[in-house]
């Protein structure tokens, strides 16, 4: 057992299943999404871009541009909801968005795993 | 791969950054959790934005003071708490990211990717250099003059870092790298089309070998220079078929072996590679008895020669030994040969010549002044290592003097750029004293002392009107080039020394219809330059040196005939 595997493996993981926590629930009721789980799904997601670079194969390369569109979405969901908050005009259309942004994430995160899976399976060793 | 140097810096980030993410969300969550008052005595929490902003400019050590509201005991508990692991994981990311950027593998792909685009972006014809002497110097400017661009190798930094204060006329891109490797060979570009050869002069002959057969697979378009004095790795590097073997030994030895059959033939050899004029003196080696100071690969490659012609001679040489006959015969001697008992022994009053070929140069200027004054009449030959003492060596007085390294630089860069005087040059060297006096003397009748050497190719770019005219099918005979413009009836002052087509080479070539691709070597005057590439280039001129008359314009004739 590889221990590095151990940790990149839960990362991945573990990015995707807490995005799905805060995407899961009614688009247009900020009372069903914490503010709590976007922070983490926005750390443990750069956690496992950071955790990805470094592998110059072609599965490698897949694998870190899931995770930096993964990023890219949460922290373009962050952005929204900060300034939306500081110019007090949350409405429904914002907070929409913010749930949208990081569904969008949770599919690339899904990919991200997918993928990893499948080379995990291909493995021999 | 191209961005080998971003992946490097990637990598290298890896565990900082992960530090700074994890450092950064601790202190960011714990500062959202703990309640804080505002400046009504209210309970309230820090928003995220709030913690980041103040995160950021605390671990950055900027510090704006406390924000929004002063903090409370249990903020300042937790603040003081992060202030050590984020300050200490930033600054740990900048001292990582710092001696990533001067890392030296970093600063090698750096300057290879760079290398690389540089060689890519020539347009015209290379060389590869390997190593940085003073040698190969002189050679990259030699290949400059005649519009050549360079690339240049070497295993050592430091040398690049010398050759970056060299005065050149060209930008030369340079790599420090171990030229014995593919990878490296590759990267200068060995396998493209425009790489016309590759200098291989290392001192370790072996390395030569392994250049020859290295380019021999990678590339076999491109032309090897290698060096080699030793038979029978010059037999190897020769049997690749692409490599050219440079010993400056037995390029020196055919000289004396000319020098002794037809001194004619060096004028025109001196003249060839530029060196000067055909209004030399024909050399002529004195008769007699010849000392030979040294029997290394110089002496032995002589002692052929001499035996060819059954001059007398004797070899010293304090090192090596010779076989019992020459000992017995008295035509070596064991001895240290800067020493004025062994030079009288040996009998140098009674010689006509002394040749001085040790592998160190203050030895032999040494043995050049004893020498002198035992005999001030004596002919003295003397070998020249490194061209550093060249001043001392012309003060010395000395007759013939053999510069290893002019050899090298003349050799090498004739070569590459010129071959087909490189071919005229050696048809010469095998030509009688007769043949060689009356072209000598033809040349400066016809041409004058110092003529030019000019390469003509018969194709479209450089003989537009002679290739179309070839192409139609029309024959033209090499002595349309050569009349007068003026005058066709009278010549212009060209000669042709050589005609090369499809391997073939035709020495003096006359009354021969020319063919499209094929080279000729003129030697001519500056005039007579100009007016061969009129009438090669210009359609008009042609048709007048061929026909004696004025071509017609049909749009000319249309408009106003």
């Amino acid at each position: 057992m590889n221990l590095d595997k151990v940790i990149s493996g839960f990362f991945f993981i573990l990015a995707m299943t807490i995005n799905f926590g805060f995407f899961y629930g009614d688009i247009d009721n900020p009372e069903l999404h914490s503010v709590y789980e976007l922070f983490v799904a926005l750390v443990v997601s750069l956690i496992s871009t950071v955790l990805k670079i470094g592998d110059k194969t072609q599965l490698g390369a897949v694998l870190l541009a899931t995770s930096l569109v993964a990023d890219i979405q949460l922290i373009a969901a962050v952005t929204v909801w900060t300034i939306t908050e500081y110019l007090s005009i949350v409405d429904v259309e914002a907070f929409a968005a913010i749930i949208s942004l990081s569904g969008g994430a949770l599919l690339a995160n899904i990919t991200s795993v997918i993928l990893y899976i499948g080379e995990t399976l291909k493995s021999k060793r | 791969m191209n961005n080998n140097a971003l992946w490097i810096i990637l990598q290298k980030l890896r565990t900082p950054l992960l530090v700074i993410i994890v450092t950064y969300s601790i202190a960011i969550l714990g500062m959202v959790l703990i309640p804080g008052m505002d400046d009504k005595g209210n309970v309230y929490h820090l928003t995220f934005f709030d913690a980041f902003y103040f995160v950021s400019y605390m671990a950055s050590t900027i510090g704006f003071g406390e924000a929004p509201y002063a903090f409370t005991y249990q903020q300042k508990l937790w603040v003081s708490f992060c202030i050590y692991i984020t300050v200490v994981g930033w600054f740990y990311g900048l001292g990582a990211l710092v001696s990533a950027v001067t890392d030296k593998t970093l600063k090698f792909e750096v300057m290879r990717s760079r290398f690389r685009k540089k060689v890519r972006e020539f347009e015209g014809d290379f060389v590869i250099v390997l190593g940085y002497t003073h040698v190969n110097a002189e050679i990259i400017k030699k290949l400059h003059t005649s519009n050549m661009e360079v690339v240049l190798i070497d295993k050592d930094e430091e040398k690049i870092n010398f050759f970056m204060l060299e005065e050149l006329t060209q930008d030369v891109p340079v790599m420090v790298g171990d030229a014995l490797l593919t990878e490296t060979l590759q990267d200068a570009g060995i396998l493209r089309s425009n790489c016309r050869g590759i200098v291989a002069l290392f001192e370790n002959e072996e390395y030569n070998f392994r250049i020859s057969i290295l380019t021999k697979f990678l590339n076999p378009n491109v032309k090897v220079v290698a060096k080699s004095t030793h038979d029978d790795i010059s037999k190897s590097i020769l049997d690749t078929d692409i490599a050219k073997v440079i010993n400056p030994f037995e390029v020196f030895a055919k000289r004396v072996d000319v020098a002794l059959r037809s001194p004619h033939t060096l004028i025109l050899e001196n003249w060839i590679y530029g060196n000067s004029d055909l209004g030399e003196e024909p050399l002529y080696l004195p008769e007699g008895k010849y000392v030979i100071c040294g029997y290394g690969r110089f002496g032995k490659a002589l002692q052929t020669k001499f035996n060819k012609y059954g001059i007398e001679h004797v070899f010293i040489d304090a090192k090596r030994l010779a076989n019992h006959k020459m000992i017995e015969e008295g035509s070596f001697v064991r001895a240290n040969p800067d020493d004025k008992d062994i030079l009288l022994d040996v009998g140098i009053k009674e010689s006509a010549g002394l040749i001085v070929g040790t592998n160190n140069d203050i030895d032999n200027l040494s043995i050049v002044i004893t020498a002198k004054k035992l005999n001030p009449d004596i002919y003295i030959i003397a070998r020249e290592n490194t061209m550093q003492e060249v001043s001392v060596f012309q003060a010395a007085d000395i007759d013939w003097l053999f510069m290893i390294e002019q050899i090298y630089i003349n050799k090498t860069s004739m070569a590459l750029v010129n071959p087909i005087r490189y071919r005229f040059l050696k048809l010469v060297l095998i030509q009688e004293e007769g043949w060689t006096k009356s072209l000598i003397n033809l040349l400066k009748n016809q041409v004058g002392i110092n003529p030019l050497l000019v390469r003509l190719e018969v194709k479209e770019e450089s003989a537009y009107a002679l290739y179309h005219e070839l192409l139609n099918g029309v024959e033209v005979e090499i002595e349309t080039l050569l009349c007068s413009l003026e005058n066709r009836e009278e010549r212009n002052h060209a000669f042709p020394l050589l005609l090369y087509r499809d391997g073939e080479e035709i020495l003096l070539p006359s009354s021969i219809n020319l063919k499209i691709g094929d080279q000729i070597l003129f030697a001519c005057t500056k005039e007579s330059l100009e007016e061969i590439e009129l009438i090669a280039s210009n359609i008009y001129e042609l048709h007048y040196a061929k026909y004696g008359k004025e071509k017609e314009n049909p749009l000319l004739r249309r408009f106003f005939g």
